[in-house]
């Protein structure tokens, strides 16, 4: 009986259906401050307000030092602000769970497993504790999990004769194909990326993109992508956060930017060729890394004006 | 021009020497030890016949096989009609090699708490506050110091040895899983909680799992200071042991049983090093 329940409940893994409006994942002068080997403090964020509905692809934009992986930390519940509240799915935030899916730059995979192993090891927790594997019934829900863990895999461009691999065995992008298929398998609401593609030669990174950017289109979870850079962020995502880094005595939130980003469904391979596109690039590049070449006032001009922005949008 | 070419190979940085060449090099060292100490055995034997600090081999070969049938004084002798398998499992070596393994064994079984103790410590903030320090102020204490009063608490017997070995061993392997778990990159215990893991599953299934290899690498090269403390506590007081019949031939300057005793403990502790990298490499094979 119980461990029918716990069938149930493994197999709702599935993302509940949400109205698209509802906030996923909303920060409230949310402020962090980090303490000086030398005495002293250094406030990261500032006073920072987000809200990301369900079902967006966020990425987050902004030069080292800017506040992006913290932001991202504290949604996954690694670090706490100093003031403010961060909430995800309803709930504030208090400690690392599995709301959450996380693909990190290194690190991703348990060295100890295979692939497959890998991409059951979440599944089969969200199934039962470790006493409940002896039952047939686990193994029978084992069966068909692999027969669903394959399929992720292919999809994600991995060949059957690499699922018995262990991680070391793999090149850094399938490394990074298997731990997104890892976190996807979970069917998180949020899926949290930091830097996750940093690694990557151009061409492999460019192949992530593209998979990435179709398994979002198929399942849909919120995902907060953290990147350096700039047209990953703008052909991946339906809006883009540019944050800036917090100066002392400034009052104002580090969100310099908060942009729709016009969202298609042409390949990446075709979209980043388009003249539009590298205007838009040309142009948030500007916003998001001008402060470090000249410093000037940074106003968004014509070009990302014309974009549907958050406020207009819900107009 | 061969030979000259592999000897090339092995001094060049960037060559790659064939196996048979450093295969028969691994051995070179072995066979120039036997030979110089036959030389030297040899050279006293000619001096003086009597000579019992460097046995002949002859005397060597007597003093394995006295070593192996032969009993120990202490004990009462065997029936005549004893068969050969009833002298071996009488004699010294088979007597003393139980009695000190027992205590290695036992001594073993006591460090994998240890282990786990380690782990804990570098897992679960509580474990860490309550033990680090002590730990680390602990391993600092010479733990042959603590032999006597090892020996008024637990006696002489068994259990003062095998303490001193958990004692002696015991901080150093806790500190060091501590280091390699703590050493686990954060990203992963990150992760395995947002795959649903439980505190016992991210520290057994993630962390210990992975640091395994390099635990029972850390536990192979602790099994000479092992050795180490079980001859220190033997020599001291013991009626049985490999440690305790070393110091007694050393009396009796029994040269011919002291050395086969001698080469049998490297051996036994060789043997057990291999054995342990084996079951690492089977146990982990992705290491």
């Amino acid at each position: 009986m119980v461990l029918r329940a716990m069938e149930r409940r493994a197999k709702q893994r599935v993302m509940p259906v949400r109205a698209a409006a509802e906030t996923e994942i909303a920060l409230r002068d949310v402020t962090v401050r980090y303490k000086l080997a030398g005495g002293g403090s250094k406030t990261v964020l500032h006073r920072l307000n987000v809200e990301i509905r369900a079902g967006e692809f966020v990425a987050v934009l902004g030069e080292t030092g800017c506040g992006k992986s913290t932001l991202l930390r504290m949604v996954l519940g690694q670090e706490f602000p100093n003031e403010g509240a961060v909430v995800v799915d309803g709930k504030p935030v208090r400690r690392i769970d599995a709301r959450c899916g996380y693909v990190p730059q290194k690190y991703a995979l348990f060295p100890d497993r295979s692939v497959m192993q890998n991409v059951l090891y979440g599944p089969e927790n969200a199934f039962c504790g470790w006493m409940g594997r002896a039952r047939p019934r686990f193994w029978r829900f084992r069966r068909e999990l692999r027969a669903e863990a394959t399929q992720m895999l292919l999809r994600m461009g991995l060949k059957s004769g690499d699922f018995s691999k262990y991680p070391g065995q793999l090149s850094g992008g399938m490394q990074q194909r298997v731990a997104i298929a890892q976190a996807l398998m979970m069917r998180p609401p949020v899926l949290l990326m930091d830097e996750a593609f940093s690694a990557l030669d151009p061409s492999t990174r460019a192949s992530l993109q593209q998979q990435l950017k179709d398994a979002w289109q198929e399942t849909k979870p919120t995902v907060l992508f953290v990147t350096h850079n700039t047209s990953e962020a703008l052909l991946l995502a339906t809006r883009v956060l540019v944050l800036r880094p917090h100066a002392e005595g400034e009052t104002e939130s580090n969100v310099l930017v908060d942009m729709q980003v016009p969202h298609t469904n042409e390949p990446l391979s075709v979209r980043r060729r388009t003249r539009e596109f590298e205007q838009l690039h040309e142009h948030v590049k500007q916003l998001a890394f001008r402060e470090s070449d000249g410093g000037t006032e940074l106003v968004p001009t014509g070009l990302v004006q014309e974009m549907p922005r958050r406020g207009d949008a819900a107009e | 021009m061969s030979a000259m070419s592999g000897w090339l190979e092995l001094a060049d940085i960037q060559g790659r020497p064939k196996r048979m060449w450093t295969q028969s090099l691994s051995w070179v060292l072995f066979a120039l030890g036997v030979a110089v100490y036959l030389q030297f055995s040899i050279a006293r034997h000619r001096e003086n016949p009597d000579d019992r600090v460097m046995p002949t081999g002859t005397q060597l070969m007597a003093g394995v096989h006295s070593a192996v049938m032969d009993q120990p004084e202490e004990d009462d002798p065997l029936a005549d009609g004893a068969s050969r398998w009833e002298r071996v499992t009488h004699g010294m070596l088979w007597k003393d090699t139980v009695a000190s393994g027992e205590r290695f064994g036992i001594s073993l079984l006591l460090l994998i708490p240890a282990i786990l103790l380690g782990l804990h410590m570098a897992v679960f903030p509580l474990a860490e506050s309550v033990f680090l320090r002590f730990f680390l102020f602990f391993d600092k204490i010479v733990a042959l110091s603590l032999l006597p009063i090892l020996f008024i608490v637990f006696g002489i017997d068994q259990w003062s040895k095998i303490m001193l070995m958990v004692i002696g061993v015991g901080p150093t392997l806790v500190l060091d899983t501590y280091n390699l778990a703590k050493a686990v990159p954060r990203e992963q215990v990150v992760k395995a909680f947002t795959l649903k893991s439980s505190n016992l599953d991210v520290a057994y299934r993630v962390v210990l799992k992975q640091i395994l290899p390099q635990v029972i690498n850390s536990v192979r090269l602790n099994l000479k200071p092992l050795a180490l403390f079980l001859f220190a506590g033997e020599m001291i007081a013991s009626t049985d042991g490999l440690a305790y019949r070393i110091a007694l031939m050393r009396r009796h300057m029994g040269m011919d049983i002291i050395l086969p005793y001698l080469l049998w403990v490297a051996l036994l502790l060789f043997v057990l090093d291999g054995t342990l990298r084996l079951v690492n490499r089977r146990l982990n094979p992705w290491y």
